[in-house]
């Protein structure tokens, strides 16, 4: 039983010190491969396109499907191209086209880039600018033009003499254009 | 109407611009709404790294949430990141791994493996459930730099979309295993560009009125670059030299953006996997972005042999993949030299 249990013991040792040795073995050095070698490999990868595979596998995960490229017909738009830029002062922030519902004709000249201005988000900007913009916080229905504003803002907006940024939680936000809503037809008697 | 939580993580991938200035670059998400069209800026300080709550609810539909940043001079745009979440629509996300550790960037070279991982979560499978929920498309895209290009300023809409695309309707891990890159390339050692594999959702049409495109899910690229090749000139197969030895040049091109390449001497015929004594002047240490090419003329690298006989000078190129010989040379050196004389004595 000893005798067994010692054979074990150096049995296990033995394979120990051999997986060390693979583990702590240093990368072996090779040439460098050829076009040729590459190419072999290619046609590999090729007939075995893990793709075809995916949509091949049991339980069916997945099947191949032919569709439209979306990242052509759905991309992203310009960040730069859908923003109002405003400048002053050396500095300049970017707000959602339409987030800016009222501008002063003195302030006309700052709705664009200025040449070498440094871009900062919109809560650095604004905490320089306070003096000349006004923020009006809207709900989401109002940005979506559900609802319009209410009277108190409207005539707050016709007295400021301040550019006016439309912002939900703070951050400047688009405001659609009121939604026509549909009028209850009332019939004349 | 429950307003829903949707959680931004915001990982900022450093821009590989080369500037000569140190250039300033502010963050920007832009959640857009679908689809009512409303786009609200809720970065109000993305950090390289972190995650916010957006506070906009998305009810109905969903929305996108694009991930910016603008340098301001000259003033430059790149998209960083884009995402779809709604209502019912699935999760996604793709992550590549290679042998390269580098995190910002997911990086191999032309002859190296990379792996996919694509888990997606949130698939329903009801008969009422709507199409949008039931499957999610992965698509795969290859696009080449170019010789010479490093992917700066590249246009991913003329990548190349390849087939097939695949729907998935199961939720879970799925590992796809690429031996090697696929992007097209006439030399298969020398491809320069990315593979890119992208999740988007199906499209969702309730007409009249409720028309959402396939949008991005998830989606993330492995830029592939080129093996390093190299030569020694100065000193040509089994040149018998003399003396002094002469001045050698050695030319790296295409260093792998982490390398370390140097020429090393050692006694006797070429061997590979032998290590021997590295050249003074000819080390290239490489930590950058994208691979690089050098010329470095060397002399006065006597010190580097210690006897004379055959000796083997190699150029490697060590990189995460492993070690690489480049090229070598084999020469006889004989810097000992012999008087012939004799003594004669007269009384």
């Amino acid at each position: 039983m000893k005798t067994t249990n010692l054979t074990t013991l150096v049995s296990l040792a033995v394979m120990i010190a051999g997986i060390a040795r693979v583990v702590a073995a240093e990368p072996v050095m090779r040439d460098v491969a050829t076009h040729d070698q590459l190419v072999v490999t290619l046609r590999k990868v090729e007939q075995a396109d893990p793709m075809k595979q995916l949509a091949a596998a049991k339980g069916g995960a997945a099947a191949v499907v032919k569709s439209e490229d979306p990242s052509v017909v759905n991309k992203p738009k310009s960040l730069l191209g859908e923003s109002d830029i405003i400048s002053f002062d050396g500095l300049a922030t970017l707000v959602p086209k339409r987030a800016i519902m009222q501008i002063p004709v003195g302030y006309a000249d700052r709705i664009k880039i200025e040449p070498g201005v440094k871009i900062v988000g919109w809560a650095d900007f604004y905490a320089f600018n306070r003096g000349w913009i006004t923020t009006v916080e809207i709900s989401r229905v109002q940005a979506e033009g559900m609802q319009p504003l209410a009277d108190d803002t409207k005539k707050q907006m016709t007295k400021c003499r301040n550019l006016v940024v439309a912002t939900y939680q703070g951050g400047p936000i688009s405001m659609l254009p009121p939604k026509p809503t549909t009028e209850p037809t009332t019939k004349q008697p | 109407m429950k307003p829903f939580i949707i959680q931004i993580v915001g990982v900022i991938c450093a821009i590989q611009v080369v500037c000569a200035d140190t250039p300033t670059y502010t963050n920007f998400i832009r959640q857009y709404q679908t689809p009512s069209n409303v786009v609200w800026d809720c970065s109000d300080a993305v950090a390289v790294s972190g995650s916010q709550l957006s506070t906009l609810a998305i009810n109905p539909g969903g929305a996108r949430f694009d991930l910016w940043t603008i340098k301001s001079t000259p003033l430059t745009e790149y998209l960083l990141n884009t995402s779809y979440v709604g209502a019912y629509v699935p999760l996604a996300e793709v992550h590549i791994r290679s042998e390269d550790p580098y995190a910002t960037i997911c990086r191999t070279r032309a002859d190296r493996p990379f792996y996919v991982d694509i888990t997606v979560s949130g698939l329903l499978s009801g008969a009422a459930d709507p199409t949008a929920s039931k499957s999610v498309t992965l698509f795969h895209y290859v696009q080449s730099y170019g010789v010479g290009g490093t992917g700066v300023g590249l246009d991913r809409t003329q990548a190349t979309l390849l087939t097939p695309q695949v729907s998935m309707v199961t939720n879970g891990l799925q590992t796809l295993s690429y031996a090697l890159n696929v992007v097209p390339g006439a030399d298969r050692t020398k491809i320069r560009g990315e593979e890119r594999f992208s999740v988007f959702t199906v499209a969702d049409v309730r007409p009249p009125t409720y028309n959402i495109p396939a949008t991005q899910l998830s989606s993330q690229y492995i830029q592939i670059w080129p093996l390093a090749d190299g030569s020694i000139a100065g000193i040509t197969q089994n040149q018998y030299i003399r003396f002094q030895l002469p001045q050698v040049t050695f030319t790296y091109n295409d260093l792998y953006p982490n390398s370390t390449t140097y020429a090393q001497v050692y006694k006797g015929d070429p061997q590979l996997g032998k290590t021997g004594t590295v050249v003074p002047g000819s080390l290239r240490v490489m930590n950058d972005s994208t691979p690089q090419s050098i010329v470095l003329p060397v002399t006065a690298y006597d010190s580097a042999f210690d006897s004379d006989g055959r000796w083997t000078m190699e150029v490697v190129t060590v990189t995460p993949f492993g070690i690489d010989r480049l090229a070598y040379v084999s020469f006889d050196l004989d810097r000992t030299m012999k008087v012939n004389g004799s003594f004669t004595t007269t009384e």
